[in-house]
């Protein structure tokens, strides 16, 4: 499960780098999202609305907002999570094995290279620069430990929405809006945040 | 009449040869471990069984960790290794057992138990009135970022109770983590995958240890760039039989070719060289089917001092041969005659040694006193019953200078010029014993006793380093009435444990209550989930996921049946790693200990719990060794006492004592050497002693026996059977084995002291009216 935290990260800092804009360190990507989990066996999808920050090199911060607040902190060191200023959940890096892997994977993927990502899903691009879309299956299907069966992403300048589809048929859709990259280093509460996740 | 005994002893030889070559043709089974030498402990066989049980365990484990600054490289190797191994049919399994199949029967095993199993953390907020953040926990996982959550495991268990409690579960070998079917650590950039074993025999046998190795190390030789680091019983004793073959083969060979060439100088004859020969080669061979036929099997530290047996059993020979190079003698016959009194006493005494040997309940000690017994009377009688009737030998007239040189050492204790040499010789000594053995210290500790090999040292501490802590060969054994109360018990102690683990005392444990709860807590937790977080929060929690409300009536499969996980379930699911190790019997329990760093304080925090203890293996191997260093000394003082007998029996008292002079002398003086050489006394130096003792008093029985005219003969005799024991057992202390090198520096001082007193021991005998005259000082 850690692994789909991970690879949405590396998601998220790769897509602007195939659109027009590329990030760069220094550089601060924030944005509002709606992430919707159609899950079976539920009336309706889990809804949760918040708004992000992602700073390459950094981090990323997820903060959800309705249906209540949880903050989501994932940094080279680790993963935490707080509901209302209590920790639920730590994970340090030392314990998420791909982690060095797949910050390989987003860095080549900042750069322009694609190879790492490549190697574990075959990708088929469609659309124009405008409005572009990525089609990724995994090259290894038949791995019991694979929790994705397809991701598809649609976009434009930044990416616009991701939808992962689990072996099982249920699937994740978040849709980004209000994207802004500004030049400037985080604010000290997210950089507060940020190093939050990196004590062990 | 002896014409008989000789083709009695010849059919005997005969067989024994055939015995022999029979089971050398099967092929010979050694063991090598040193701790077989070790007697068995009887006082408490529930301790001695667990100790078996944890101890078999831990020796069977083997860990690699295959290393690659590359990935994929890394994980190839270690498949490949991995698969060396399991070829060749020495292993097994590989792996920790902690493969997608094994968790999801893990999973399955406890699912249905969902409402009876929570994790510490969990149990505490919910006694403490906290449900709210249990149930914020899991909408968070389930509306956070990415969702964590599969959809029907929170269908059935909306709080996430189960998931809690897995990631919860004590697991060991805390750095690594599991990388698409695989454990591993990224350290600097380098991947480290865990390639783990469990050996499907002993450690300690030979045939496993070479085809093992031997499939590892070449594995390794194929993976060019590949760091491999290894970790396991087998790799130790594998290198420690190496060494003690190697040492047991060339410390033999340099002891026989100087046994050959020092005889051979000493006769310049073919005669006495072969009849040397023969009377060694009958007394080994004798020697080594007679044990066969005893114990079956043979260890290589009894073949490493059994073939020691060569300077004493040689003794008897030579001291036939050196008459040759008396002026006096007569037919071979009247030679034998005349030294017979003196080596048939000579066997008595060392005998009686060896005896004393096989008194100790050890059973390689066994194996070299029987070992001993029997070729040192197959010498003897080939010496007896053989030699006069093959020897064709004239009187030796080439060694008036060896027996001038010989005789030296008889008149340096006569000789009326040496006595202010002999004063500051005996002053020196008493100095020597007296400063030595108050500087003398004892160590038992059983780690220092074998050779470790430092390079396999240094890979296992790398290893601990890189996967977190290792298990210790220490644990904590629960004893109960039965499981639940075992589990009971466990569950009373955690607070304690958690104590030290917050202390550092230890890094962590593994209990069998932490992977199924008593059903004490299994209730308990029930209620809690009932009253805590169903009750008050379950309706909220449906409605807030988007759940239909739950139906009280459901009796589908999802609902957890009304009865408890016990250990039994979860033992003959075998989902559970670790825990078929963990128990070892009902109520027979073990808690097992990572990265125990402070013994003595969890001895300590455990001390007041009944049915807890904590059991040290080594330590307790080691007070063993303690126990027994007393015995071996009790021993040489009861081998000496029965000697005592017999001499006086021979010289009359004053001749008696006279003649335990000498060997008396070193058994005090060789103690001393090794507390001035700054060593610590240890059950192996004790067990010297016995055998100095037995050694020292034949030097002293030929001096006893020897008459004036034969003095120089019967010294030259003494001389080279020293110098043959010294290059066999002398040789010893030359060996990398701790343990071998003590005995070899015992024996090396001790045999010297033994033959430096020995012409004292004529004193007092009958026949040597001169030598009772002059004064010692």
């Amino acid at each position: 499960m850690t692994r789909i935290v991970v690879f949405l990260l590396a998601l998220l800092a790769a897509f602007p780098a195939l659109a027009t804009e590329t990030l760069s360190e220094g550089q601060v990507l924030r944005g509002a999202f709606v992430q919707e989990r159609f899950l079976k066996g539920f009336q309706a999808p889990l809804k949760s609305e918040g708004r992000f920050a992602l700073a390459p090199g950094r981090g990323l911060i997820w903060r959800t907002e309705i249906p209540f607040a949880v903050t989501t902190v994932m940094s080279p060191a680790g993963l935490v999570q707080e509901v209302k200023g209590n920790e639920t959940m730590r994970l340090p890096a030392a314990r998420l094995p791909f982690m060095s892997k797949l910050y390989t994977m987003l860095g080549g993927a900042l750069t322009g290279d694609w190879k790492a990502l490549e190697d574990m899903f075959a990708v088929e691009r469609g659309g124009g620069a405008d409005a572009w879309t990525l089609h990724l299956t995994p090259r290894r299907a038949d791995d019991p430990t694979m929790p994705i069966r397809a991701i598809d992403v649609r976009g434009g300048r930044f990416v616009d929405e991701v939808e992962i589809v689990k072996p099982d048929g249920d699937r994740d859709r978040l849709t980004f809006r209000d994207q802004l990259l500004k030049a400037e280093p985080p604010t000290a509460d997210e950089a507060a945040l940020l190093a939050s996740a990196g004590r062990s | 009449m002896r014409r008989l005994g000789a083709l009695l002893w010849l059919a005997l030889v005969l067989l024994a040869s055939g015995y022999l070559a029979l089971r050398l043709h099967d092929g010979l089974g050694f063991r090598t471990d040193l701790l077989a030498l070790l007697p068995r402990e009887e006082q408490d066989p529930v301790l001695q069984r667990a100790n078996d049980a944890v101890t078999k365990a831990l020796g069977r484990r083997v860990l690699a960790l295959v290393g690659h600054a590359d990935r994929e490289t890394a994980r190839k190797a270690a498949t490949t290794l991995g698969d060396a191994l399991l070829a060749t049919g020495q292993v097994e399994r590989i792996g920790e057992g902690i493969d997608v199949d094994r968790l999801k029967r893990l999973g399955a095993l406890y699912f249905p138990h969902r409402q009876s199993l929570l994790s510490d953390g969990d149990r505490a907020l919910l006694a403490a009135g906290k449900g709210e953040e249990v149930a914020t926990r899991a909408l968070s996982q389930a509306f956070g970022f990415a969702g964590l959550v599969d959809a029907g495991l929170l269908r059935n268990d909306p709080f996430l109770l189960l998931p809690s409690f897995l990631t919860n579960l004590p697991f060991p070998l805390s750095r690594l983590t599991p990388d698409e079917g695989m454990l591993s650590v990224t350290e600097n950039g380098t991947t480290w995958v865990l390639v783990s074993a469990v050996l499907a025999g002993e450690p300690f046998e030979l045939d496993l240890q070479d085809r093992l190795v031997g499939a590892f190390d070449a594995a390794v030789r194929d993976m060019p760039g590949v760091t491999v680091k290894r970790l396991g019983a087998v790799f130790f004793a594998h290198a420690g039989s190496k060494t003690a073959i190697t040492e047991a083969s060339t410390l033999g060979t340099l002891s026989l070719v100087g046994t050959i060439l020092l005889v051979g100088l000493a006769f310049r004859r073919p005669g006495p060289l072969l009849h040397n020969l023969l009377a060694l080669g009958v007394g080994m061979t004798v020697g080594l089917s007679g044990s066969l036929l005893l114990f079956g099997e043979l260890h290589v530290a009894a073949l490493l001092f059994g073939s020691s047996l060569i300077g004493v059993a040689v003794d008897y020979s030579l001291h036939y041969s050196a008459s040759l190079f008396d002026p006096l003698s007569g037919s071979p016959s009247d030679r034998l005659r005349h030294v017979l009194p003196g080596i048939a006493l000579g066997l008595v005494t060392t005998l009686i040694g060896y005896a004393a040997l096989m008194l100790a309940p050890f059973p390689g000690l066994r194996q070299i006193a029987a070992f001993s017994i029997i070729g040192l009377v197959g010498a003897f009688l080939t010496v007896v019953l053989w030699l006069p009737s093959l020897d064709r030998a004239r009187r030796l007239t080439h060694g008036a200078w060896m027996l001038r040189a010989a005789a030296g050492l008889w008149s340096f204790w006569e000789a009326r010029r040496w006595r202010a040499v002999r004063l500051v010789l005996v002053l020196g000594c008493a100095l020597a014993g007296a400063v030595g053995l108050a500087r003398l210290s004892a160590d038992d500790d059983v780690r220092r006793l074998q050779a470790v090999s430092a390079e396999l040292k240094h890979e296992q501490d790398e290893i601990q380093r890189l996967i977190g802590a290792t298990t210790a060969a220490q644990f904590l054994l629960v004893q109960a009435a039965d499981d639940e109360a075992a589990l009971r018990r466990q569950e009373d102690l955690a607070a304690t444990l958690a104590g030290l683990k917050a202390k550092g005392s230890i890094a962590g444990y593994q209990m069998p209550a932490a992977f199924v709860p008593s059903a004490r807590t299994q209730r308990e937790n029930r209620t809690l989930v009932a009253t805590a977080l169903d009750g008050p929060l379950l309706a909220a929690q449906r409605a807030s996921l988007g759940l239909p409300p739950a139906d009280p009536n459901d009796k589908g499969p999802n609902k957890a049946p009304e009865g408890v996980l016990t250990l039994d379930d979860a033992l003959a699911a075998d989902s559970v790693p670790f825990l078929r190790e963990l128990v070892l019997g009902p109520g027979l329990h073990v808690v097992a200990l990572q990265g125990l760093s402070d013994p003595d304080a969890v001895r300590a925090a455990v001390a007041g719990t009944a049915g807890v203890r904590l059991v040290d293996p080594t330590a307790d191997f080691s007070a063993l060794l303690a126990k027994y260093r007393h015995r071996a000394l009790l021993l040489t003082g009861l081998a000496g006492l029965l000697m005592l007998p017999v001499l006086i029996w021979r010289y009359g008292w004053r001749g008696g004592l006279w003649a335990l002079l000498p060997p008396g002398a070193a058994l005090i003086l060789a103690p001393a050497v090794v507390g001035l050489m700054g060593q610590d006394f240890t059950f192996f130096h004790a067990m010297a002693l016995v055998l100095i003792l037995s050694i020292g008093v034949d030097y002293a029985v030929f001096c006893a026996e020897s008459g004036v005219e034969e003095q120089p003969v019967t010294m030259l005799a003494v001389w080279l059977a020293t110098l043959t024991t010294l290059l066999s057992f002398g040789m010893l202390t030359f060996s990398a084995v701790p343990a071998v090198h003590s005995f070899g520096v015992t024996m090396l001082v001790g045999i010297s002291i033994a033959f430096l007193f020995a012409p004292l021991a004529a004193r007092g005998t009958r026949h040597n009216e001169t030598t009772n005259d002059a004064r010692l000082l």
